[in-house]
């Protein structure tokens, strides 16, 4: 289970400031609810109109985290966020030191996402817009993550990098619309990498993507063959998690082969006696160290590790290619990852190698901003509250499909 | 619920949940009615009685958030009022929790 994230200041010497400052105007406040997928989020925002600065008063999130080797399914996840709501909900209000008063709107994700897990969490917003009698503001999640990495980071205008677990997307700005120039054609890159940390049946504690990044970064010795799919655009990857399943498949063969074959060997040595086998199987892993990644055989032993690794270079060499050639076409020398796996440092590197050629810089967030959190749902709702944006009661409904495209981006020029 | 029998929709249920107060069912009513039934096959009404200023028994009906479901089918009709149960659950836990004079006397206690 992930702990709360405590309550946090965005970064930035004006927003102190701005509180004593902007005492004559009333800052806005907006509460977010997100719940799009399997994590439970509620945060906090202050919008200063007189500095345009923000505060975060607090950011709380709760992860629903299935077994090893196990996905998280839509009825269990909503039933997650239907069981933490209110306890959430409480810890944010408490932390923001706000009563409901205080608020000028709740805001809550309409999609894209999961459908059950996110209608569980646009019931329980309705019924506190209904309660508390605030106007109730319904938020695209990919906007939510684009808004709130641009005012962690301040990038201006950067092309936009959004990984998740269900979204790929390079997404550039133009006349009021997040324009995406190139996306996924298949699963996203997040999907690939959480199946395959089940395929290995790794723990899902506190990520996949990031038990899969903390094996990666053992590994290295080798780099296995993986298919590469950038198509113009967009990139695939399910062929790829096709592929890494066989090596994995392959890999357990060959560790089962391994097996036998000392086993054979501590057999037909001793004779028997109890106390001398297990004298022989304490040898066996020495053995196996001086082999150093090669079998007898002389065939390449395959990690784990390796796996990770080489799954991890693949695919985010595709992103980036593909990152690159939006900026080219923009000529934008700023990146801007947002979404779950832009936490994966590894990601970051590489970006930041290919910004650095074109003498531009990559902008990221930690894990508070980058996976799902209520703030970026409050942050994106409230900026859309201020243009006079709100969603009548009858249409606060949730839709799975909703691409960042159809939003109309009033509040930038 | 014999009398409106419809050939097509032959399996129905109608529940009755009673609120305190008539706001808090009318709450109910808008938080729950705006989700639309995923499935041609079950078709449901909500209603709660308007609030009358006159005797107590009409301010009593007033606060009764009435559901009334028809489906084809018995496990269609399940599925449905199961899934209506657990929004209904989730909406009076954050009644209970987070109204704001539950809050206030929260906040007054610490």
């Amino acid at each position: 289970m992930t702990k709360p994230i405590p309550n946090s200041t965005t970064s930035g010497e004006g927003r102190e400031e701005g509180k004593g400052k902007g005492a004559k105007t009333k800052p806005r406040y907006g509460l977010g609810c997100e719940g799009s997928a399997n994590k439970l989020g509620i945060g906090i925002i202050a919008h200063d109109p007189e500095t345009n600065q923000s505060r975060i008063l607090s950011n709380i999130r709760h992860t629903f985290v299935s077994p090893p080797g196990t996905g998280f399914l839509p009825k269990d996840t909503a039933k997650h966020h239907r069981s933490f709501f209110v306890r959430i909900a409480q810890t944010a209000l408490r932390e923001a030191h706000l009563s409901p008063r205080d608020l000028d709107c709740i805001c809550y994700t309409k999609g894209p996402g999961m459908g059950a897990p996110l209608q569980s969490v646009a019931v329980a917003a309705r019924t506190l817009s209904l309660l508390w009698d605030k106007p109730l503001v319904g938020v695209n999640h990919c906007v939510g993550h684009i808004e709130m990495g641009r005012e962690i980071t301040g990038a201006e205008n950067p092309v936009v990098l959004y990984v998740s677990g269900g979204n790929t997307q390079v997404i550039a700005y133009a006349e009021q619309r997040y324009r995406i120039f190139g996306e996924t054609l298949d699963i996203a890159v997040g999907n690939c990498l959480d199946r395959f940390a089940r395929t290995l049946e790794i723990s899902n504690d506190p990520a996949p993507g990031h038990n899969i990044e903390m094996l990666a970064r053992k590994g290295g010795k080798v780099l296995l063959d993986l298919p590469y799919a950038v198509k113009g655009m967009d990139c695939s990857f399910s062929g790829i998690l096709a592929s890494a399943d066989i090596l994995a498949g392959q890999m357990r063969e060959q560790q089962a082969r391994i097996r036998k074959r000392e086993q054979k060997q501590t057999n037909g040595e001793s004779g028997a006696p109890n106390g001398d086998a297990t004298a022989k199987q304490e040898v066996i892993p020495e053995g196996k160290e001086k082999s150093q990644g090669r079998s007898e055989q002389n065939e390449v032993i395959i990690t784990p590790e390796d796996l990770c690794f080489s799954l991890q270079e693949t695919v985010f060499a595709m992103l980036v290619e593909i990152t690159e050639r939006a900026m080219a076409h923009v000529g934008s020398n700023q990146v801007l990852i947002v979404g779950g796996v832009g936490c994966n440092e590894r990601l970051q590197e590489m970006m930041g190698l290919m910004a650095a050629e074109r003498g531009g810089s990559v902008y990221a967030t930690d894990e508070r901003f980058c996976i799902d959190n209520g703030i970026m749902i409050a942050h994106a709702g409230l900026l859309a509250y201020e243009t006079g944006f709100q969603t009548p009661l009858e249409e606060s409904t949730c839709t799975q499909r909703f691409r960042t495209d159809e939003v109309h981006i009033k509040w930038r020029d | 619920m014999a009398a409106n029998m419809d050939p097509s929709f032959p399996c129905a249920l109608t529940i009755e949940v009673p609120f305190p107060t008539p706001r808090l069912a009318s709450i109910a009513l808008k938080a729950l009615q705006v989700d639309k039934e995923l499935s041609p096959l079950v078709k449901r009404n909500f209603y709660v009685n308007p609030s009358a200023s006159g005797s107590t028994q009409e301010n009593l009906e007033s606060c009764i958030l009435r559901i009334e479901y028809k489906a084809t089918t018995n496990r269609m009709l399940r599925v449905a009022v199961n899934s209506f149960m657990e929004s209904l659950n989730l909406v009076i836990e954050v009644m209970e929790e987070l109204d704001e004079d539950v809050l206030a006397a929260k906040d007054s206690v610490v």
